[in-house]
């Protein structure tokens, strides 16, 4: 062949790749994520990003609105009985899985089942529950012990929540996430592969029946405009940014305040607020060592941290941050200032001395944090510096995430530590709440509003009582909220149907470009 | 020579099994359960021993490390933690990535390494060879990342002539076009390591120079290039030779920031990852892969001496 036809052919073959690339990747929504997620199986995974793309394909009786509020996904209704004990729930009819199977009660139940006795959430429901069961084929009846006022808003809740699944999947599984092959929701996206390192990818369901309504939040009609969503892993922020610049994703999340200024006002990037913060939050050791039992010394660390500072050292530009002491965002229905005003007194003096009543004689307070999380280890220097000043002998331990969270669990290894907490929809959904999680606050007065705040189901009465318990937290200091931070993604302004904030994960049917 | 490969090779199995006890050890003994990095932030320690046992990560060490060695003595390495995949398969996605990357890497620092070493050590003293030594230096001293995101930013993000990250394996849509991803890390790789090469091959050829068997070709009259290609550098890849083997290994196994700039899926960074999320059996199959790699490239050297230097004997 001669050079020249050669060149030619070359070009030409070019151009078509080109062209079959374009084409290609319009049908495809290419997401750069932070990492790799764990695992896909919402019931037992609560990670953020499994959620971010799990929520895609696998579905629950319920999910959110734009309010916030519960609203049926794959249930058509409910009843409750008025002794608030007895829940029946229709299911929609005409549901496939990704199998092709139909999904009936058998399913649901199986699912409910798995989740109630290995789901991460699924204990907090079904330790009240006295039975499930269906009761026909596409209906299923819940007995409770006692009336339980979240139960809507937990299984509305799809991470760590009861995402419905096959019974045949389900068969033998326990606290083990299932495997990928056994991927199969109900959700307008089904799982197509998952290349270690490479990529995730879900490709449209084309049997997907989806709930009706006009689309609000995550409830409402869903449309899979893409053929394929590929969530790409990209650790590096500088290459994640680039890539949406340079046109190779889509869209990126988890994008560092620093750069926030520059990215809002460049066009070749759009700008995505989440509009459900995570916070902060410093766990103190409830069982063991110094600040077991001492709320006065719990009192007098909280007096001495002042929470901005440590807000604009680690976030940065001060749309992405609050300093908000309520435990939910302003303009949520949980949203209450009881106790907040001890949110951030940054009072060294006053510490000092609560610190001496309260009989601290300088020993030392093992307060682990992790440097994977920038915002985590950025926080704690500027608090170990202000209870310094307030005569407090702080160990600061730095470790890796992984020693982090073992060492945790070993109550003898640790008096306080840093971790942060994403936006739920119901106060009983955060991990203070949960008598188990490290920390192990369990007092009888806690114990107490707890329990009337489960029983409750009249949303006025159980926002007094919230307010209740997030005074005791003021005053028994079991951990202490370190400010909202409002996380941002970026995305290329070639999609069309995205929201301008985000519920809680971002969200691609309604979405494309 | 067969005979000398064989017992070499052969000498692999021992050497695998220390480092295969070695690794299991260290990886046990650091703190840290992939079922609480797996379960995530809000599951207690309860939850975490439940799944633990489940996975039998509650056995005794050496339990657990033989139940692994009688299943790698049949060719199962185990599943991954983390893909629920058989590891063997999980390596075998980032050694794709990683071969085809040192390989280019590899004829980058060739084609730049090579000739400006010759060509800086045949103008010894002159501005030529200062410009070589110099740019070299500059290049060995500039970090990879650094570079690796500012070739992103002008070949990707300002002229779009390469794709930013990534890599597509070759057996997807595009196949080989779909090298053009690894254009850039292979560059960003090469430059410190090319650098090194120069260095190398300048200071072996200056070497060679001095000796008596040159002074002799030269007196005879030779064409100078043919004194310094045929007499010169022939004998100076000898030094040469063993640092590109380890070079090639180390671009494998070492290229994690590389990697992570231009998130490429290779080993160095599959490595990495399985550390922080505690994913023992790909730590383990990982590892033991790359220390057979560097024994079969340590063996490749030893063979290449012999071939370069016919005064090498194998035994």
């Amino acid at each position: 062949m001669k050079l020249k036809t050669w060149l030619k052919s070359a070009v030409m073959a070019g151009a078509l790749l080109t062209i079959s690339g374009s084409a290609m990747a319009d049908g495809m929504l290419r997401y750069a994520t932070v990492g790799e997620p764990p695992s896909l199986d919402q019931q037992v995974i609560t990670s953020d990003l499994a959620t971010t793309i799990a929520h895609h394909m696998f579905e629950g009786l319920y999910t959110f609105n734009s309010s916030n509020a519960p609203v049926p996904l794959l249930a058509a209704g409910d009843e409750t009985s008025a002794d608030g004990k007895t829940i029946t729930i229709t299911l929609r009819q005409g549901v496939s899985f990704h199998n092709g199977d139909p999904m009936t009660s058998a399913d649901v139940l199986a699912s409910l089942k798995r989740w109630g006795e290995f789901g991460s959430r699924g204990a907090l429901l079904f330790d009240n529950v006295d039975s499930v069961e269906a009761t026909g084929d596409h209906e299923i009846t819940i007995k409770l012990k006692e009336p339980f006022g979240p139960w809507k808003n937990l299984m509305a809740f799809i991470n760590g929540g009861p995402a419905i699944y096959p019974a045949s999947v389900l068969e033998g599984a326990g606290k083990e996430p299932i495997a990928p092959e056994n991927y199969i929701g109900t959700g307008p996206y089904k799982f197509a592969s998952w290349e270690p390192n490479r990529y995730v990818e879900l490709v449209r369901f084309d049997g997907y029946s989806s709930p009706e309504g006009e689309p609000d939040g995550y409830g409402g009609k869903r449309v899979a405009e893409f053929d394929t969503l590929r969530f790409i892993p990209v650790s590096d922020v500088g290459t994640r940014v680039a890539g949406v610049r340079a046109g190779d994703y889509d869209y990126a999340e988890s994008i560092p305040g620093d750069l926030f200024a520059d990215l809002d006002a460049d066009a070749s990037v759009k700008t995505i607020v989440n509009g459900s913060p995570l916070f902060g939050l410093v766990f103190l050791n409830s069982q063991e060592g110094p600040l077991k039992e001492n709320f006065a010394l719990r009192r007098a660390i909280q007096m001495a941290i002042d929470k901005v500072p440590a807000l604009q050292v680690s976030i940065g530009p001060d749309q992405l941050w609050s300093a908000n002491g309520s435990f939910m965002p302003k303009g949520n229905v949980w949203y209450t200032e009881a106790g907040a005003e001890a949110f951030s007194k940054g009072d060294a003096e006053a510490a000092k001395a609560m610190a001496k009543e309260a009989g601290y004689d300088g020993e030392p307070i093992k307060f682990m944090v992790s440097t994977n999380y920038p915002f985590h280890y950025d926080s704690a220097i500027v608090y170990t510096k202000q209870l310094a000043q307030a005569g407090f002998n702080i160990d600061l331990q730095v470790y890796d995430w992984a020693t982090l969270i073992d060492k945790r669990g070993k109550a003898d290894q640790w008096d306080m530590f840093f971790t942060h907490h994403g936006f739920v929809p119901d106060p009983i959904l955060i991990s203070v709440m949960n008598d188990s999680y490290p920390g192990w606050w369990a007092t009888p007065e806690k114990a107490e509003l707890k329990a009337k705040f489960t029983a409750s189901s009249d949303p006025a009465e159980r926002e007094k009582i919230w307010a209740e318990i997030q005074a005791l937290i003021y005053e028994q200091v079991p951990t202490m909220k370190t400010g909202d931070v409002y996380t941002y993604n970026i995305a290329s302004p070639a999609l069309k149907g995205l929201a301008d904030a985000t519920l809680i994960w971002p969200s691609f049917w309604n979405v494309s470009k | 020579m067969l005979a000398y490969t064989f017992k070499r090779l052969l000498a692999l199995v021992p050497t695998l099994l220390a480092a295969s006890v070695l690794v299991f050890l260290f990886v046990h003994l650091i703190p840290g359960d992939p079922a609480a990095i797996l379960l995530g932030d809000s599951a207690t320690p309860e939850d975490v021993a439940r799944l633990s046992r489940e996975m039998g990560l509650d056995r005794p060490i050496y339990v657990q490390y033989f139940i692994w060695l009688g299943n790698a003595l049949q060719g199962d390495f185990g599943t991954s933690v983390f893909f629920r995949t058989p590891v063997m398969e999980v390596i075998a996605g980032g050694a794709e990535t990683s071969i085809l990357l040192a390989l280019l890497t590899m004829v980058w620092i060739i084609l730049l390494g090579i000739p400006i070493g010759v060509l800086s050590a045949t103008r010894h003293g002159t501005w030529v060879d200062q410009l070589a030594s110099g740019g070299a230096m500059l290049f060995a001293s500039v970090p990879t990342f650094w570079l690796g995101l500012y070739l992103i930013l002008i070949f990707a993000v300002w002229l779009g002539w390469f794709p930013s990250s990534g890599f597509p394996s070759i057996h997807d849509e595009g196949g080989l076009l779909n090298l053009r991803y690894l254009l850039l890390p292979s560059m960003t790789l090469a430059a410190p390591n090319a650098a090194l090469i120069i260095r190398l091959v300048r200071a072996s050829m200056l070497d060679v120079q001095r000796e008596d068997h040159v002074r002799t070709a030269r007196a005879k009259g030779l064409h100078p290039a043919r004194v310094a290609i045929k007499h010169v550098f022939r004998n100076a890849l000898i030094s040469v030779a063993a640092a590109f083997g380890f070079t090639f290994a180390a671009l494998i196994s070492e290229a994690v920031v590389t990697e992570t700039v231009f998130s490429l899926p290779g080993v160095g960074r599959l490595v990495v990852q399985s550390i922080l999320r505690r994913d023992y059996p790909v730590i383990q199959g990982v590892i033991l892969v790359i220390v057979c790699l560097y024994m079969v490239i340590n063996l490749i050297v030893d063979l290449a001496y012999a071939w370069l230097d016919p005064r090498v004997s194998l035994k």
